[in-house]
This record gives structure tokens, sequence and C-alpha cells, in this order.
């Protein structure tokens, strides 16, 4: 038995095997003169493997191998100018053997024609040029490839760069053309930035992206404006500071400052905060009337209309600055008490109310009369009570102007008496000399200063409005049969005279309304300044009756008690927080308490009330 | 290469620039004559003369390639055609430099006239070819119920592998670079598959073009020639080609291979009188100093 061992069973079962089949994978030429090929080797089969490589050229018939093996690498084959032709289909195989055999690849066709790939350009430069008066830009200059021959125009090159911020993403890609320069514009200044270039040639493929350039573009040179600015911030900045600090340590004052505050309307000689603290008499000697009676010239304002009782006529109380013809007196109610002045036609006090003694002057407030029968009876219990009339008295009623701001007019003071708005005062001002000798008015605690509040007896209590009416109107414009209008009907209460007026000099801090004597040889209207001039007296409000019905003391001062009658629906909520006020309350509760002699002065605490 | 001024022309460089540019930048490549029609005495310069016959050249391969790719793509045949296709151009009997020592070392003379013998064996088998590519677009009309259909589906399906591939890839990453890869080729294809679509009309169209423009550089050549050699003119025969009989056969793949043939020869040749009026251009323009 020969046993045949075949070499190759051998190798095989030592697991060796021949190669594998190679593949030629890419073929270059960079510049269209020379090329080369490259293959892949398959397996080798576990043994050294030998690679050869042949080609055939169209129409030749002769095979040729493999010129050069070296210079492209390993599994490389460089094809020379010698070997090189353009314009012809190159066949070319690889065979790779080794001890167990061989194997061919497949023929690979190729025309050097269409497979040229150029090297990079070379000698990139750049530079940042800066011409005058322009803005700088990048100058990129390069060189085409040692080996492409361009000068004479076997190839023709064009070329591509591109740039990019150093820490950009994306790159900014221009086509340059034929040329082997180019100019970039837009650039951030201050930056690095990295350019490439490539190129490609007329009919070929684009060769790799050249070597990396940097370049700096410079600053602007406006780093000097840069400077300057963060200069002009931090001072800004500092300036701000500063004046934020100045604000918050003075706070109020720098604004005082910038801002004075616009000044409230003021009396001279009133306090408000005398008025807050209470004290009237403070504050009615702020006011300058020291002592009722005294020399307020300057505070002289109005008239009040004073109904003399014993002339049952109103006595109309003029006032000054407004004079208004259209005010009839209109009556009031029936019921109400006597001595309801007629604030329509202005008339001095005369010495009417002086004279009449017999009935207290009764000025009607405006605050209206709500139960006629109440004021009737105050009335009559005025009269009753007076004792004393108040003679050669004419009663005036210090008030202020129109604006009667001194006269706060905090609350309507006669909610009920919708007619009152106009001249509270003048109906306060009634007077009734001839009752009882003294009169004492009364008045409505809302009144109370209507002399001012007068004006506050608004319909609904609006004690702005008032004020304004006050002013404005002489007769009341809700109701010509304002209860508190003095009553032209109740003859019993009325005097004959004639209405007169009365000049309202002050209050001074007793209460005490100072008039302005009226004058007698002229029933002047407006001539209250020759009142003002002649002398002054004073009245003495005895008490309010309910139908704000001033009940005013005629006989000397003499310092009283004054009653204040409240209506009974008149029960503003600030007179519970003023013990005054209770006792005012205490009044109203009890009319039989009313005095009627004795009163001369005004309570200040209606006042005091009626400021607030 | 720089641009140097034209030593021989200088004045009309600028216009030499215009027209280069224009007809670089507009497909539709328009002479731009700086003699107007029927002028006598006008000579354009040489340098202007060259530059576009350099403009047009240029055109011409690229057409040629862009034909050649199209009809690759459409029959798939090249490996199956270049076996044979070796050595089968009908100018291949007209010695041509075969490198650049070769076409360096020709005298102008002789390369103009070869360019021109070139562009003169073309003149038939391109009005064959754009005869034959007519006919063979308006046998294929009637098959285009079909075509289309094929061609819809296999637009259905790349769509679809591209959505699966698309949603594979999700997952991995591994599957987002193969889906890169294939979506790629798959965009790549599918656009062709699109420009494809009508691609006898593409292959028409191109071959209608390449037709006018080789008539084109024809008269320049002449031109060209006319005053390099001050009219003395070889009439050279032009190669003949042979291969109508083939391209009119009936048997499509007979057809295919003849038209692949006609194709093959022409990207080569309008590569080879591309390069060889670069060379001119530079040698005669530019004294070999582009």
């Amino acid at each position: 038995m020969d046993l045949e061992i075949d070499s190759s069973s051998f190798w095989l079962f030592l697991g060796q095997s021949p190669p594998g089949k190679p593949e030629i994978s890419k073929c270059r030429s960079t510049e269209k003169e020379t090329f080369s090929c490259w293959w892949n080797p398959g397996p080798d089969g576990g043994l050294p493997t030998n690679y050869t490589l042949t080609y055939n050229k169209e129409g030749n018939p002769f095979t040729y191998e493999c010129p050069d093996y070296k210079t492209s690498g390993p599994n490389s084959c460089y094809f020379d100018k010698k070997h090189t032709s353009i314009w012809t289909v190159y066949i070319i195989t690889v065979n790779a053997t080794n001890q167990m055999g061989s194997n061919t690849s497949d023929p690979h066709y190729v025309d050097v024609t269409y497979i040229v790939e150029p090297d990079p350009p070379i000698n990139l430069i750049l530079e940042v040029k800066q011409p005058e008066d322009q803005k700088p830009y990048l100058w990129i200059k390069w060189f085409p490839p040692t080996q492409v021959d361009v000068r004479s125009g076997w190839l023709t090159l064009q070329y591509e760069i591109r740039l990019k911020p150093e820490k950009a993403n994306e790159w900014e890609v221009h086509f340059a053309g034929q040329q082997t320069q180019f100019k970039v514009l837009s650039l951030y200044p201050g930056k690095k930035y990295l350019v490439q270039v490539r190129c490609k040639p007329d009919h070929g493929f684009w060769s790799e992206w050249g070597p990396e350039g940097s370049i700096q573009i410079p600053d602007d040179s406006t780093n000097t404006d840069t400077t300057m600015w963060i200069f002009v911030a931090v001072l800004s900045v500092v300036v701000c500071l500063i004046m934020v600090w100045a604000v918050a340590m003075k706070g109020y004052s720098m604004l005082t400052c910038f801002l004075p505050p616009v000044p409230g309307p003021k009396i001279k000689g009133l306090d408000i905060h005398l008025l807050e603290r209470g004290k009237s008499e403070e504050l009615l000697g702020a006011l300058g009337c020291q002592d009722f009676p005294s020399d307020c010239e300057d505070l002289l304002v109005e008239l009040l209309e004073v109904v003399d009782s014993e002339n049952q006529q109103p006595m109309q109380v003029h006032l000054k600055e407004h004079p208004n013809p259209r005010l009839k007196p209109t009556p009031l109610d029936p019921d109400s008490d006597s001595g309801q002045g007629s604030c329509d036609s202005p008339s001095f006090l005369s010495n009417n109310c002086e004279g009449s003694q017999e009935s207290p002057s009764i000025f009607h407030i405006p605050g209206g009369i709500k139960e006629p029968g109440n004021p009737e009876g105050n009335g009559a219990h005025t009269w009753d009570s007076r004792s004393t009339s108040v003679e050669g008295r004419v009663p005036y009623f210090c008030a202020d102007g129109p604006k009667s701001s001194t006269w706060p007019s905090s609350q309507p003071p006669n909610k009920h008496n919708p007619r009152s708005s106009y001249h509270n005062v003048a109906d306060v001002c009634k007077l009734d000399p001839g009752t009882a000798g003294s009169s004492a008015t009364v008045l409505d605690k809302t009144d109370k200063c209507s002399l001012t509040s007068l004006e506050t007896t608004e319909t609904g209590g609006e004690e702005k409005a008032a004020e304004q009416r006050w002013v404005g109107s002489f007769h009341s414009k809700t109701d010509p049969d304002t209860p508190w209008l003095l009553p032209q009907e109740d003859t019993s209460v009325i005097s004959a005279k004639p209405l007169d007026y009365v000049e309202i000099h002050k209050v001074n801090k007793d209460g005490a309304l100072s008039l302005f004597p009226k004058q007698e040889e002229s029933g002047n209207q407006t001539e209250k300044a020759g009142g003002l001039k002649t002398r002054m007296e004073y009245s003495k409000v005895a008490r309010v009756m309910e139908s704000s019905i001033l009940v005013l003391v005629q006989d000397p001062p003499a310092p009283d008690l004054a009653l204040f009658e409240e209506p009974a629906e008149e029960a503003p909520p600030s007179l519970s927080q003023n013990q005054e006020e209770k006792d005012l309350a205490a009044f109203a509760m009890t009319p039989s308490n009313y005095r009627l002699a004795g009163l001369d002065y005004l309570d200040p605490t209606c006042l005091k009330h009626s400021f607030q | 290469m720089d641009n140097k001024g034209l030593s021989l022309t200088g004045g009309p460089y600028w216009l030499v620039l215009v027209l280069v540019s224009s007809l670089l930048l507009c497909k539709n490549v328009a002479s731009v004559p700086t003699c107007p029609r029927g002028a006598v005495n006008c000579e354009v310069p040489l340098g202007e003369l060259f530059d576009r016959a350099v403009v047009l050249s240029d055109y011409l391969h690229k057409l040629s390639s862009e034909m050649f790719r199209e009809f690759n793509k459409q029959y798939a045949q090249e490996r199956r055609f270049i076996t044979r296709a070796i050595n089968g151009c009908h100018t291949s009997s007209i010695p041509t430099p075969e490198d650049k020592e070769q076409a360096q070392n020709m005298p102008h003379e002789d390369l103009l006239n070869l360019i021109l013998r070139v562009l003169r064996s073309w003149n038939e088998p391109l009005y064959h070819l754009v005869t034959e590519v007519r006919a063979m677009r308006e046998a294929s009309d009637t098959q285009k119920a079909l075509g289309t259909q094929e061609t819809f589906a296999m637009q259905e399906a790349l769509s679809t592998q591209e959505a699966l591939t698309t949603q594979e890839a999700l997952t991995t990453q591994e599957a987002l670079t193969t889906q890169e890869a294939l979506t790629t080729q798959e965009a790549l294809s599918m656009q062709e598959a699109l420009r494809t679509q009508g691609t006898p009309n593409d292959i028409l169209s191109r071959a209608i073009e390449i037709e006018d423009r080789n008539k084109q550089l024809l008269e320049g050549m002449e031109k060209i020639i006319n005053q390099v050699q001050h009219g003395v003119r070889r009439n050279e025969a032009p190669s003949p080609w042979l291969g109508l009989q083939f391209l009119q056969k009936a048997d499509e793949d007979t057809r295919l291979f003849a038209l692949y043939g006609l194709i093959h020869c022409l990207r080569r040749d309008s590569h080879k009188i591309d390069n060889y009026l670069k060379v001119l251009k530079c040698r005669i323009i530019y004294d070999s100093n582009c």
C-alpha cells in the first residue's frame, strides 16, 4: 500500500489554503501623467502570498506586469510616465499566489483620463491687509501642487477655499475659480481664522483639503473706543448709585426739595392740627379771635340773614360775595319756628335784632327743619327761654369766605335738610330780636358751622357741594320751601322787620359768633363794609334747634352752655366720638334743657365737630 | 495659472473675459461675435477664438460625460460592454497624442488639424445618434406605462426601504451610520432614478445639443486654423464611421452595444479635443505659461 499524500491536501490538513481573491480597490492619477493602483489582498490562506499585477492595454495584445510595486506603498502598483497612456483603457488584474495556489482578481478597466485626483495646493499664505480708509481683509495665496503641469495647460485647475473662526463649527466655503489668490472681506475682528484650500482638475476629482493655515485677525482700532465706553458705563453706574443712596438717606426731604408739596388751602391763623387736637380755644385763638369780640376784619366774609322775630320779618343776611336778588324769603314750614329769616334777600340784621328782645333770633339752619314741631317747640322754648333778647346786638356771624374751608363740613349736618345748600349761615343767622330779649341761636349741630356746614347741609349731605352752593346761591336749590329758609309766613316768629343781614365777623374760640353790627341807616345789603368799620358786635348762639335754627343770645356774652339740638335724624357718628358730642346728644334728648338765657357762645364743640 | 494680458490681443481682453465667463456660467452657450455678421475685414482675435473654443470643448465633454453616465445608469451595461468596446472607436485610426510629451511635441498646425479632423469625423455619427435615440424614445413610449410602473415600484421600494432603515436606525448608533449611508445612496439613486425616468429624453436632448455644439466648435476651429495657418488648409479626410449598421439592428442588445460604443468614444474624443485645445491655447496665446 502506497500512501500518496498530496502536498496540497497536506497543507489543507494543516489549515492552509490558496489565497483569497484579491480585489483592485482604486486607481488614481495625480497629474494625468502617471497613475497608481491599489488592491485589497484576500485572505492569504495562512501562507506567504505573492501578488503580481498584470495589465493589458487597449489595442495592445501584450500583457505587461506592474513596473513598480513600491512607490505607492504596499499592495500597490505605480505606473510611471513611460508606462502611462492617456485615453487608453487599461485592463489590470492582480494575481495572488501562495504555496497552495493562486487566485486572480477580476479585471479592472481603467482609463487614466477619468481618474485624475490631484494633491492639495501647497504653500498657503495668509495675510491680513489693511488698506487706508478701508476695512481690513484677509488675503489668501496658494500654489498648485507641485506635480501638476498647469503652465502648459495639460491640466486646468480650479480652486476652492474654506475658512472659519477657530471655535466655529461650520466652514465658510468660497469657489475661487482658476485664480491662486483670494480676498475675504467679512471677518470677525479679534478672532483667529483657519483656512484650507483644495483643487480640482477640469474633468477630475477634488483633491483633499490642504494643510490648515491659521491667522489672527487684529482687533478693530476702536480699542480706545471700547475703553472709553467702559469708562462711561462705570461712571454712570457710580452716579446712579450715589443718587440712589442720596434719595434713600434724605428721603422725603430731598423729594420736597425737588417737589415741594402743594400747600393746601389755609386760613390765616387756622391750624389744622389744633383742630385735630380738639382744642378749640387754641384754634380760635389761632384764628385770631382771641377774645370775643375782637378785631377780625380780615375774617369777615359774609353776612347772615337774620330774622327778627318781632318784626316777623326775616332779616336777611347779606352774603358778601353773592348778593342774590333772586332770593326770596321762603316760608318755612308752617309749623316751623318763627324767626326763619329769608335767606333770599340779604339784609343786615338790623337793630331789630337788638331790639327784638322778646323773641330770640332764630336762625334757621338750612339743615332743614325736620320736624316742624320741634323747632317750633324749640323755638318756643327758645323764645321762652330767652329772657333777654339780644338787644342791640346784631348777631354777626363770622365766617370765612364762601370757601368755608375753615368750616369743615365733614358730614352732612342735616341729611334731612335737603334744601339747605344755601347759606346755612343765612339760616343760622336768623335773629329774632323780638323774642325774649335774648336770642339764642341754636345752631344745628350740623350747622354749627354750618356757618359753614351750612353749606354742607346738602341734599344727601354733600359737604363740598354744599360749600359751593353756599357761595353760589342764596336760595336753596332743592326746595324753595326749605324749612331753613326763613319763613315768611310764620308771622309769629318772623318779625315784621324787613330782612336784614348780619355779617359774620368771626367765631372765637368760645364758639361765639362774631357778627358785624348792622347798619341802621341803610339796609345795606352790600355794604357790609360800613358795618365793618363802625363796630363789631357779637351774638352768642344760645342753641341750635333741630331745624338748624340758631338761637342767638342777645344779651352780653356770658359764658354759658351752649345747647345744641340735634335733630333726631342728625346723629353724625362723629359726635359720638366726643364727649361733648354726647352732651349734645343729651341736649338733643332733652330739649327741656335748653336755656335761652345766658347762652352767649356757641359751643365750640360743634364747631370743632364741624371742623372735623 | 496667472491670467496675464494677452500679448497678442491686449485690448479686447476684457471682451474675452466677459465672453468666457458668460459661456461658463450659462448652459445655453451663445456665441457673442465680436465681428458682426457680414463684416469682411473684421477679424476676431486669436485669443478670443481660443477662449471660445476652449469653452465649447469643455462644455462638450461635460455633456458627453453626463450622457455616458445616464446611459450606464439606465442600462447598467458598462461592465458588459466595455470588454467589447475596446479599440472600437472609429477615430482610432487617426493618430493622436497619447500623453503629454507627445502632445507637446506635436506642432500647432498638426494638432489643430488633428482636432479638426476628429471633429469632422463626428458629424455623421452624431447625426445618427440623435436619430437613433429619438427612434428609441418613441419605441419606449409605447412601453411607457410599464416603464412608469416599474419606476414607481422602484421608487416605492426605495422609500419603504428608506423608512424601514430609518426606524431601525433610531435604536443603535451603528444603525444610524448605516442609515446615513443607505439614505445617501438611496437619495442619490432616487435622484438619478427620477432623472433617468425620462432617460431617452435626456440622452436625446443631450445628443441634440452635442451635435449643435460640435458644429459650432468646428466653425471656430476653422477660423483658428485660418488665422494660424493663414488660409493654408489641409483637407484631410475624416475617419468614417461604420457603426450605423449596428445601430439600426433589430437586436436590442446589438443596438445598445452600438449606442454604448458611440457614447463611450464620444466621451473620449471630446476629452481629447478639449485637452489639445487647452494645450494649444497655453502654448500659442500664453507661451506655455498659463
